[in-house]
């Protein structure tokens, strides 16, 4: 699971995908058939979501280890419009779906009818509380804790904290949330003197940045979520204040603003997020259930960190105006089974 | 309209709908800055009318669309701003000297989608709710698909035009002060402008007193969205580059300020400098509930409860024609 692989391009993908059906002795799959039931496709992340299951479950349906892996958005990102389309998959005859949820409750009824219909259903990114169905969750507790935790080894005596946080009321922004605080808890030399929602969108941020900006003290750090980086900093710049470590979230404009800062100035950061390829990773999960393959229920997927290590590698592999991504193979599927189990 | 010269100044003053936006922006101003103890006045004031800008235009627009009378509201603004930027940078790529291109890119747009959007309206006999918001589906997938959601920077120029200042004050303030002008000078000294408010007050009535009121419902059309064009392509210049979700906030964001500004949301009044207004004071009081750590359920019920406030000052003490 390196970021090389997604340099292979689509053939290489293609050739791992009739590689990976070799290596499974497992069941056959080439009958069944697999959609991906998204709630949203409004941002860059989503979109590239979206491609990456596009090129790697096609591929697999091209080279028959499945027989088809469609891909389905509902337009409003409403829990009843994705319940609705879950239903319709149910009619259709689906054999597995692979599903990014608008809430990790409102789906269960719908969930629990797949189930009961005979489908696989593997949630991930945005996971569903149904036990019947299974779940490839990110640890994003442990994502906001270890932004705090760089930011204590960068500086060691501490200082004043910014936090951007999410959409409010979103599960994922309540956890990256507490990951946060409980990091500072931890770390009691920095202290969170200001809190604004970027709602995970550039302008929303450097909007809320720059008009709580003025009323704050010297800033040391700024912890986010993704997708805020780059509003935050320019935000920084027009009000003229010295620019803070701001920890990043894998979007390529942010990655491009770091390395500008780098070579001009040596500003050094972290930048870390989920890739979306994990919907590459939720399709070989179902197609490995549908293997027959024993599967724990609870599946955990690294995120994807960047350094000042390997920065401009990850920056040359991804496309302008992008986020850093990788293609999960079968054998990366087989992997986080097995250490589950 | 005669100006009775027994009333003081100040009284008059309070009959207008626009000074409560005013006042409370002022207000919220002077919040933040206590809190600072008026450090950092000029950078809030800067910020504000940098941001408040972007809320301006796009709320100009929604309030001549409001001006023509209930059941008169474009939903399309953030697919709107969301296309017309994504096609206008992805028509720049970023390259020097291509910053009028892009312009014209955005504003092509914006009459596009003014001229989609009333002929729904117009042929199909579609409440103009469920036609700009179907139509907005529409625009945002064209959106989605032209360019799959990549960010492509502005032109250097653009972006710094975008950035920058002119005599101490943000350009895009600038942008939004000129059409300003223009707006209330339309709507106060020109006869499209009676014939907007005609069509508002009572649309059979200027009907029948020769108004051609398709056509001006047609010109409004198009002018909120030209208008929503330019706040996109300003926007994505200005935060470096379009994104999918960058109108997301601009849908209740460009209702609240027509409506706090002080015009009938009943239809057929309207008021430019309350926009301007309620734009900053949009802006103000979300930076005053942020500095002072209100968290995210508190700050919403309290801008909420603030805004039905002004609402509920300014239409009670609106002037009797």
């Amino acid at each position: 699971m390196t970021i090389s692989r997604k340099m292979l391009g689509a053939a290489a993908i293609a050739m791992t995908a009739t590689a990976g059906y070799a290596a499974s002795h497992l069941g056959d799959t080439s009958d069944k058939r697999i959609a991906l039931s998204n709630n949203y496709a409004g941002n860059s992340w989503r979109q590239a979501m979206l491609q990456t299951f596009e090129d790697v479950a096609g591929a697999a349906a091209e080279a028959g280890v499945v027989a088809a892996a469609d891909a389905f958005t509902t337009s409003e990102n409403q829990a009843t419009e994705q319940a609705a389309q879950i239903q319709n998959m149910i009619l259709q005859g689906y054999d597995a779906i692979v599903l990014n949820a608008a809430s990790p409750t409102a789906l269960n009824g719908a969930v629990r009818e797949a189930c009961d219909a005979g489908i696989t259903v593997v949630s991930f990114d945005g996971v569903v509380t149904e036990p019947c169905a299974w779940r490839i969750a990110v640890d994003f507790r442990q994502m906001g804790r270890e932004q705090v935790e760089y930011l204590a080894s960068r500086l060691p005596d501490g200082g004043n904290l910014l936090e951007i946080r999410g959409l409010a009321g979103v599960f994922v922004d309540d956890e990256i949330h507490a990951g946060i605080a409980a990091g500072v808890e931890d770390n009691p030399q920095f202290e969170i003197v200001g809190s604004v929602h970027g709602d995970w969108a550039q302008d929303v941020a450097q909007k809320a940045v720059a008009g709580i900006l003025p009323s704050l003290p010297e800033i040391a750090g700024v912890v986010t979520q993704g997708g805020d980086g780059y509003g935050a900093a320019q935000a920084f710049r027009a009000a003229g204040r010295d620019m803070p470590i701001i920890v990043l979230g894998n979007r390529q404009d942010e990655m491009a603003w770091w390395a500008e800062q780098r070579d001009a100035n040596g500003y050094e950061t972290l930048s870390l997020s989920i890739a979306p390829g994990v919907a590459s990773l939720a399709f070989w999960v179902a197609q490995q259930v549908l293997a027959g393959e024993e599967v724990p229920k609870d599946l955990t997927v690294p995120f994807l960190t960047v350094t000042q290590d390997n920065l401009d590698e990850v920056l040359a592999s991804t496309p302008e105006g992008s986020v850093a991504n990788v293609s999960y193979s079968l054998e990366d599927a087989q992997a986080v089974i097995a250490e589950a189990k | 309209m005669s100006t009775a010269p027994t009333k003081s100044a100040l009284l008059q003053g309070f009959t207008r709908p626009w000074i409560w936006a005013w006042l409370a922006a002022a207000l919220a101003f002077a919040a933040t800055l206590g809190l600072t103890s008026g450090r950092g006045a000029g950078e809030l004031a800067y910020a504000a009318l940098s941001f408040g800008a972007f809320a301006a235009i796009v709320g100009m627009g929604q309030m001549l669309v409001i001006t023509l009378g209930p059941g008169n509201v474009d939903l399309s603004i953030p697919a709107t701003m969301t296309l017309a930027a994504t096609l206008a940078l992805k028509t720049m790529g970023s390259d020097p000297g291509t910053a009028m291109l892009g312009l014209a890119v955005a504003l092509a747009v914006g009459l596009a989608v003014g001229l989609a959007n009333f002929a729904l309206i117009y042929l199909l006999r579609l409440p103009p709710i469920i036609a700009t918001l179907a139509a907005s589906l529409v625009y945002q997938s064209v959106a989605i698909w032209s360019n799959r959601g990549l960010r492509i920077k502005p032109p250097e120029g653009l972006a710094d035009f975008a950035t920058g200042r002119f005599l101490g004050l943000p350009n895009v303030a600038w942008v939004g002060l000129a059409l300003a002008i223009a707006v209330w000078v339309v709507l106060e000294r020109s006869v499209w402008g009676r014939w907007l408010l005609a069509s508002g007050q009572n649309l059979r009535a200027a009907r029948l007193a020769g108004v051609p009121v398709e056509a001006v419902r047609a010109a409004t059309y198009v002018a909120v969205a030209v208008m929503a064009a330019l706040a996109g392509y300003l926007l994505a210049s200005f935060s470096g580059g379009a994104a999918l979700n960058m109108g997301g906030e601009y849908l209740l964001m460009s209702i609240a300020v027509v409506v706090i500004g002080g015009s009938s949301i009943a239809g057929g009044n309207s008021n430019v400098p309350g926009v301007w207004g309620a734009a900053l004071f949009m802006f103000l009081v979300v930076s005053t509930l942020n500095s002072y750590g209100a968290g995210a359920g508190v700050r919403n019920l309290l801008t909420g409860a603030i805004i039905i406030a002004i609402v509920i000052a300014a239409s009670t003490r609106r002037v009797r024609r």
